[in-house]
């Protein structure tokens, strides 16, 4: 891979995936961290792929490892998101998007890194089972569990299906 | 519906929907009539949002100039490495031959030396020069010697780098 193509891939996967990094860890500076150590360690590699689709699943792949590694290295307790700032003047969205964040902070984080490779990166089950090193065969139900109980999160944060679904 | 929510049929359909945002009569009506689907709808729903929130966010990407940079600079020092391990395994074995040699001929060399030594003519007489000189075995123990030396100064100068 020479730079242009290595800039042309980073340009089209590096803020997706600084999502995904972000609300799985909940600090936007680490999450920089691991991005940045996620591309390295694709270089290193000299993984070219077959296309751009095959790239980013090597590099979420590599992101939820170093993800593992991070959650590893942390106390149990530590491992969560921060909670919503209650203070006043805070918009609705900005509720809102604490609000899914605070939901997802109460997983356990390979249930928020299941949720997001399935629903916003739109993964396969094969590719969730290979990104977290599980079974393809447990993913679907894995996946319906974790949904459930993110479900009766938001919930909890008075989000009703009728105010989400336009 | 359902207080219990269950595994459902229409989940593919569910998720088609929800990300083109068009909902069929009939599959609306299941949504609203199944938890499962009401629920996967909403998470649906709410991970899109926060998606969107969390890949909008104004902090600047790191920059990628230097990622490239250090992995070059880590792939370089990799072929620096894989060039030179021959050499260096080269390197190994002189040090191990003469490492060798030094021990099979210990017993024996002390003695030999000796009697080579008292051969020597300190007068400087020209008749006995070349034959100490031409001695086998003191070209042997100095081409040991010097080459020994060269090879462990390669080896320290190739690990230092």
């Amino acid at each position: 891979m020479d730079e242009a193509a290595f800039r042309h891939l980073y340009d089209r996967t590096a803020r997706p995936l600084r999502a995904y990094l972000m609300r799985s860890c909940g600090d936007l500076a680490l999450a920089d961290d691991l991005l940045q150590e996620t591309y390295l360690r694709m270089l290193r590699s000299g993984f070219e792929g077959e296309d751009d689709n095959h790239r980013k699943n090597y590099l979420y792949r590599i992101a939820t490892n170093l993800l593992r590694d991070h959650f590893r290295r942390l106390k149990p307790e530590s491992n969560e998101v921060p909670e919503r700032d209650e203070s006043p003047g805070h918009d609705e969205a900005v509720h809102l998007r604490s609000d899914v964040g605070g939901a997802m902070a109460e997983l356990a984080p390979r249930d928020r890194q299941m949720l997001w490779l399935a629903y916003v990166e739109g993964a396969s089950h094969q590719e969730i089972a290979k990104a977290l090193g599980l079974r393809t065969a447990s993913i679907r139900s894995m996946l319906f569990r974790a949904r459930q109980r993110l479900a009766k999160q938001l919930q909890a944060r008075g989000l009703r299906p009728a105010l989400e679904v336009s | 519906m359902n207080s219990q929510s269950k595994p459902c049929p229409y989940e593919e359909a569910v998720t088609a929907a929800a990300r083109s945002g068009f909902w069929s009569p009939e599959l609306s009506a299941h949504r609203d009539s199944c938890l499962t689907c009401a629920e996967f709808t909403l998470v649906l729903a709410a991970l899109a949002a926060d998606a969107e929130e969390l890949a909008a966010i104004d902090a600047p990407l790191p920059d990628p100039a230097p990622i490239w940079l250090r992995a070059r600079l880590a792939s370089r020092e990799r072929d620096y490495h894989r060039a030179t391990r021959a050499i260096v395994w080269v390197q190994r074995a002189a040090v191990g031959v003469v490492f060798g040699i030094g021990v099979a001929f210990a017993p024996g060399l002390w003695e030999k030396l000796s009697g080579a030594f008292s051969g020597l003519s300190f007068s400087f007489s020209a008749p006995d020069l070349p034959r100490a000189a031409g001695s086998p075995l003191l070209v042997l123990v100095v081409s040991i010697l010097v080459l020994g030396g060269l090879a462990l100064w390669e080896l320290t100068a190739a690990q230092e780098n």
